[in-house]
């Protein structure tokens, strides 16, 4: 496990950062439920046109499961992880590998299989200390922020989806970079898969012809059952948690074939 | 143990790519244990490709590979009992050297603080400062501690020395000539005469990707070309013996070039009065250069 708690040593510094920045910008959405809820707010909301609301998810703020459902968990905050997992999913193996710094490691006693997932293993340990310590902090705001209506196990189970949705991407980045060892093709395979999964999500649903894409977008897997409303979605955390084994597996099974570049 | 070799290559081929480059060709290679073996050959000869492959960075595309015993693909352990430095030492640039040592230490099966702090200090290296700050030399010298710290069986080394200063390419044969004395064995590749000379047993000469030469060095010396001056009480006399060319004569001093043994030249200046003899060290360096211009014709 020595590869696994140096993961931890090395990024520990950026991880807690991402940790600390990403649970205050949640708290920060959270505390302002009180000045959102109430009825001027309302108003101004229902004024914009429906395909607007419809396509920014805009729905009865009053309701605090609605606010955070499209404020908190909805476009900032997932975006953010989509950023975090890629780029720890990136630095992994071909980040490393580009840097030319693999080449010491794999010179010592460990198989490419364990360097490999030890990696992985301390980037599902980064997620899951991001949605845990989010998940605490925004159920600890449930009194003074006025949305006790929402109850901590449905913020539970929007974490839980969130954690899962971060771990599809750390997976892609990472798989794509094992498989290639190339930095770029795992950025820019994180990254389409990042604006398209949202476009997906988003402004595609407005047009029929692509209303099919909502069914393909980890934005959708993750919020479009709405965890918040009725909890974990156990079908669409299948899907997150299926494609992100598989992301790891093939990449795993194809660093551990190929020769590691210069 | 002692009959296995330490490393044994068999019509190695390394292909890069679907239609690359042809980094090996078919190369045979066996380096018995305990012996210091010099890895010679030009640049993009396939040194480097070679050393990748026993340490399994790199995978052959045929032929067979075994380093102490062992096929190097399917066991990682192995690399527990080697020591590897590559010429160009890269490291995370944000740890401290000892973090490093430590780590890598910790992989391989532990090595005692007291080891590293005592290579440290011979070394002259500060392990407390970030290796992103360290000079190249050391870096490189980071490097050399890394590979010798666990006293490993086989030390793998590509271009050792490159970025250490003369003093220290001295120090450096010092800790190779210490590991054989140990019974280590050390493959190096290298493109410093000098260390070569003054550290291996035996060299091979690679090219184009094939093994063209290997020889024992103490061969390679007695057919070394030796520059000799003889300093005489009157003029010179034009001398002609067994083994010598390139006669130059200047006054009282004869300066020639002697290959192989000596004795012809002794015999033949006996009848003279020999004031001085002075028969310089062979340098291999011209012997190799013939080897790597081979490659051109």
């Amino acid at each position: 496990m020595g590869v696994f708690w140096k993961s931890m040593r090395d990024n520990r510094r950026a991880w807690i950062g991402w940790t600390v920045a990403l649970t205050a910008i949640a708290a920060m959405y959270a505390s302002f439920y009180p000045s959102i809820n109430n009825p001027a707010m309302a108003d101004a909301l229902n004024s914009f046109p429906q395909s607007v609301k419809d396509a920014f998810h805009m729905e009865d703020y009053t309701r605090p499961e609605n606010y955070f459902a499209v404020s908190v968990f909805g476009l900032l905050i997932p975006i953010l992880v989509a950023v975090f997992a890629i780029s720890a999913g990136v630095k992994a193996i071909a980040g490393d590998e580009e840097a030319g710094t693999l080449d010491l490691v794999q010179a010592q006693p460990v198989s490419r299989v364990s360097l490999a997932l030890q990696r992985f293993l301390a980037i599902i340990v980064a997620l899951v200390a991001i949605a845990a310590v989010m998940c605490l902090v925004v159920i600890a705001l449930r009194g003074p922020g006025q949305f006790t209506a929402l109850s901590p196990g449905r913020l539970f189970a929007i974490c839980l989806q969130l954690a899962l949705f971060g771990l599809l991407f750390a997976a892609l980045a990472f798989g794509v970079g094992a498989w290639t060892g190339r930095r770029l093709y795992a950025i820019a395979a994180g990254a389409a898969a990042a604006v398209l999964g949202y476009l997906g999500d988003s402004f595609f649903t407005q047009i029929d012809s692509l209303k099919w894409t909502e069914k393909f977008s980890p934005f959708d897997w993750y919020l479009g059952g709405e965890p918040l409303k009725h909890g974990v979605q156990w079908e669409h955390a299948g899907l997150l948690l299926g494609f992100a084994v598989l992301f790891v597996a093939a990449g795993t099974w194809r660093y551990n074939q190929r020769d590691i570049a210069v | 143990m002692a009959d296995t070799p330490a490393i044994q290559a068999e019509a190695l081929v390394k292909r890069y790519g679907r239609g690359g480059t042809t980094a090996l060709k078919g190369l045979d290679l066996t380096v018995a244990a305990g012996e210091v073996f010099g890895f010679l050959g030009p640049n993009g000869a396939g040194k480097s490709t070679t050393i990748r492959i026993l340490l399994d960075l790199i995978r052959p595309t045929s032929g067979s590979v075994r380093v102490l015993g062992v096929e190097p693909r399917t066991a990682p352990g192995l690399r527990a009992r080697t020591g590897y430095l590559a010429g160009d030492f890269v490291a995370g640039s944000r740890q401290t050297g000892r973090e490093l040592l430590t780590y890598l230490g910790d992989l391989r099966g532990g090595v005692p603080a007291q080891r590293i702090r005592q290579l440290a200090s011979t070394w002259d290296l500060d392990l407390d400062k970030r290796i992103g700050n360290l000079s190249k030399g050391n870096r490189q010298k980071l490097g050399v501690i890394q590979a010798f710290m666990h006293r490993p069986p086989l030390l793998i080394l590509d271009e050792p020395t490159s970025g250490l200063d003369p003093f220290l390419q001295q120090q450096f044969v010092a800790l190779v000539r210490e590991a054989a004395g140990n019974g280590q064995t050390v493959f190096m590749s290298s493109h410093v005469m000098g260390e070569v000379q003054q550290t291996c047993d035996r060299v091979g000469i690679i090219r184009s990707g094939s093994l063209v030469a290997v020889e024992h060095i103490d061969d390679l010396r007695k057919r070394a070309l030796r520059k000799i001056e003889v300093h005489f009480d009157s003029d010179a006399p034009a001398l002609s013996a067994a083994g010598i060319s390139d006669v130059v004569v200047d006054g009282n001093v004869l300066r020639c070039k002697l290959s192989g043994d000596a004795d012809a030249l002794v015999k033949a200046l006996a009848q003279y009065h020999v004031v001085d003899l002075i028969s310089e060290e062979p340098e291999l360096e011209e012997l190799f250069f013939t080897y790597y211009q081979y490659q051109e014709a």
